[in-house]
């Protein structure tokens, strides 16, 4: 078994799914029959779980979307007619999820950062390469160690994307400017199938959800760090420990102006790259969010607190920044009907004030409810993080494949559930939290209001 | 040509220096170009993409300077197809100190008449093997430039149907577009921020908008030349850093030349191999080199 740990996150439930996959949706079957089972109101609802742990997806039972399926099928709708197809910041994909960034960081390195890569290729969801993969592993074109770097995970990733499916997004931070990562991956010739298939983006990353506040972390060897004076600042905090170093990014410096005009020179600079955003999980989120969208961001990616693969403080771990869940409780009253649900793509025009708004979630995501209940909100994809990387350190192969499997037959069980036959179409109304309404009560009682 | 652009800012009173191949840093202005890299004992340097940032050092010692200069962009392989990208060229690279735009434009503007009006004048010869028709200089000879907005020229394509950002600079193709349409050398001026490098003054009365310039050919040849009045205001130029993405650490020479004060200037860069495309008559830009580098081919 690997090395590979996850303190506070279900790791060995990841793992059962990654060997597993959907069958593990279910209790032991060899357990029917003799165990009596039902709601433990400890367990979802407790204490200790946050914002999103504490809703309820709550099914109603007049379902006249269910009605319409029926009369397009001409038989009753099951869960496996759930269409989870979705846009995902102007990529297509096969459900909505995508890959979360993993940086730099010694957990993402390697044979694991190249088994995600593979996966998610084959599953046709995006992929988010995360800031600092060039400066600290190098690009790979010309030099050694290829297969570890950025390039490395990128081509191995277009080898077993599926066709016309997924997209690579490509993050930069203040520090990865000097390295010019985006202007490198652009002009590259190995990347000209993701460019011209419209399956490139490039991901500002403003911020992220383990450290909101702070840069880029992560743990050198004095070699390495040596090599990175010039790039990063070293904090030889750990003193004593002559095997550690700690690199620090700068959070950058950002303003309403400054972010919005980031943004319009990557789309002058990129015109043919989707623009991604990623958002920490800031009082001031619904704000930037909104920057992002009018300067003509494909989507934004916001990071709740409880995200993160990344080294953090522990300080920052137990008390920085909003949970995501109350990130997309400011963002819903923020955002305009998206183009993007509903099933049918369309691509905005973003010079016409046809703004896309498309909104990525992030944070403890690895099951079919805590996903349902965040699209519920108003996201139109959910990132993984921490649960790839366990799946394919569970299996190299096919880990993330059975999870994401899982996931998706949980997606659909879950979404047929609440009456409705495309993961776009939840809403608000699928949920109901012991805390406050999140939306208000309607008066009439039967008929539900149809997104699309 | 040279010998004509030379002579021209001579009576000008402009000084030629030899500009810097490499530097820490370098113009970052360039749409989507990648810098080369140079390991310069240990330290990251680039090869220049413009000579931009030193033109303004250069005011220190005068008040009009030129550059020939060679620059190096990596320039996206979409440009490949353009006719007019080189990953290797040279600019005929100007700054006055104390000038405003309109001063720099009309400068720009006489620059290019002289050397057209020289090479019409005395390379009948060549002009004529290479099949150019002078007639078409009749305008440029005899009439001034036109001008018009970013702004303008964004409504006009869009009234073509050409789907073009008002955001950002106009794309290869809408250039391409709006240089057929035109019989003489047109300036477009009030390109919006987030379209150019840091070091293009912002307009004080038009918030959002740049005192700055394209100069585009007729014919369908397309741009010939960048220019703007400078910000030259330390804390300005710092928030502009930012807006364009880059880490100010990495400008840290230019940054205190600025804090210690720098004139406030106008200049332009005309891309010389464009011109003399232009001048030519030539199908693509590759022919007005010797050694071409068309972005992506590895050619010697």
């Amino acid at each position: 078994m690997s090395e590979l740990r996850a303190d506070g996150f279900p790791e060995e439930a990841v793992r059962e799914r990654a060997r597993g996959g959907a069958a593990t949706a279910f209790p032991d079957p060899g357990e029917y029959g003799r165990v009596l089972f039902g709601a433990d109101p400890t367990e979802s609802a407790g204490a200790a779980a946050d914002l999103l742990d504490r809703l309820r997806l709550v099914p109603p039972i007049f379902v006249p979307h269910r009605l319409e399926r029926l009369i397009d099928l001409a038989r009753e709708p099951m869960y496996r007619d759930v269409e989870l197809e979705t846009m995902v910041g102007g990529f297509r994909s096969t459900l909505p999820i995508y890959l979360s960034a993993f940086g730099s960081t010694r957990a993402t390195s390697g044979d694991r950062g190249l088994a995600v890569s593979r996966q998610a290729g084959r599953l046709g969801i995006p992929m988010v390469v995360g800031e600092n993969v060039m400066p600290v592993k190098g690009y790979g074109r010309i030099e050694d160690h290829a297969e570890q770097s950025m390039l490395g995970r990128i081509s191995t990733y277009a080898t077993h994307a599926l066709d016309g499916y997924g997209g690579v997004a490509i993050q930069q931070s203040t520090e990865d400017a000097d390295a010019e990562v985006w202007n490198l991956v652009y002009s590259d010739p190995n990347v000209q199938s993701l460019l011209e298939s419209g399956r490139l983006a490039f991901e500002l990353k403003v911020g992220q959800g383990a450290k909101p506040g702070l840069g880029g972390m992560t743990v050198l060897d004095p070699s390495t760090a040596a090599r990175l004076t010039d790039a990063f600042i070293m904090d030889p905090v750990f003193g004593g420990r002559g095997d550690a170093v700690l690199r620090c990014g700068s959070p950058g410096t950002f303003t309403d102006e400054i972010l919005r005009q980031q943004i319009r020179l990557m789309r002058n600079n990129f015109p043919q790259a989707r623009v991604w955003v990623k958002l920490p999980p800031a009082r001031d989120v619904r704000e930037a969010a909104l920057v992002a969208w009018e300067a003509g961001a494909d989507a934004v990616t916001v990071d709740g607190a409880e995200g993160g693969t990344g080294w953090a403080p522990v300080a920052f771990l137990a008390h920085v920044g909003l949970p995501l869940g109350e990130c997309l409780r400011r963002l819903g009253e923020a955002r305009e009907p998206s183009q993007h649900r509903g099933g049918e793509a369309r691509a905005p025009d973003r010079h016409r004030g046809d703004r896309p708004s498309c909104l990525l979630v992030s944070g403890r995501m690895w099951e079919g409810a805590r996903v349902a209940k965040s699209l519920a909100l108003g996201a139109d994809a959910v990132g993984l993080g921490r649960a790839a990387l366990i799946a394919v350190d569970t299996d190299a192969e096919n880990g993330l494949v059975n999870l994401v499997g899982c996931l998706s037959l949980e997606l659909q069980m879950l979404t047929s559930a609440l009456g409705k036959y495309h993961v776009g179409l939840l809403a608000r109304e699928d949920v109901w939290s012991p805390d406050e309404p999140v939306h208000p009560v309607p008066h009439s009682s039967s008929t539900e209001s149809v997104r699309s | 040509m040279l010998v004509a652009a030379r002579e021209f800012l001579d009576g000008e009173g402009f000084t030629e220096l030899v500009a810097p191949v490499i530097g820490p840093v370098t113009d970052p202005g360039a749409r989507g170009a990648k810098q080369v890299d140079v390991d310069y004992y240990g330290h990251r340097y680039k090869l220049m993409t413009s000579a931009i940032l030193y033109k303004q050092a250069a005011l220190a010692a005068f008040d009009r300077i030129f550059y020939i200069a060679p620059n190096v962009r990596l320039e996206p392989l979409e440009t490949a197809s353009t006719n007019r990208h080189l990953a290797e060229f040279h600019q005929i690279d100007v700054e006055m100190a104390g000038a405003s735009r309109e001063a720099i434009m009309q400068l720009a503007e006489r620059l290019v008449g002289h050397v057209v009006r020289q090479v019409v004048a005395q390379l009948p010869g060549e002009l004529a093997s290479l099949g150019r028709d002078t007639s078409m200089f009749a305008e440029l000879l005899s009439q001034p430039f036109g001008q018009r907005s970013h702004a303008d020229a964004v409504a006009d394509l869009r009234g073509q149907g050409h789907d073009q950002s008002p955001d950002a600079e106009i794309d290869w193709a809408g250039e391409a577009m709006l240089s057929r349409k035109a019989s003489r050398p047109f300036f477009v001026t009030d390109y919006p921020k987030g379209s150019r490098g840091f070091y293009d003054r912002e307009s004080r009365e038009r918030p959002g908008f740049l005192r700055n310039f394209d100069l585009i050919a007729p014919e369908g040849y397309g741009e010939l030349s960048s220019g703007s009045e400078r910000e030259h205001d330390y804390a300005t130029i710092v928030a502009r850093i930012r807006e364009t993405g880059e880490n100010p650490a990495k400008y840290g020479w230019y940054l205190q030349m600025v804090r210690e004060g720098i004139p406030d200037s106008a200049g332009f860069g005309i891309g010389l191999e464009r011109f003399t495309r232009y001048v030519a008559g030539l199908d693509s830009v590759w022919q007005a080199s010797a050694y071409p580098k068309v972005p992506g081919v590895a050619l010697p």
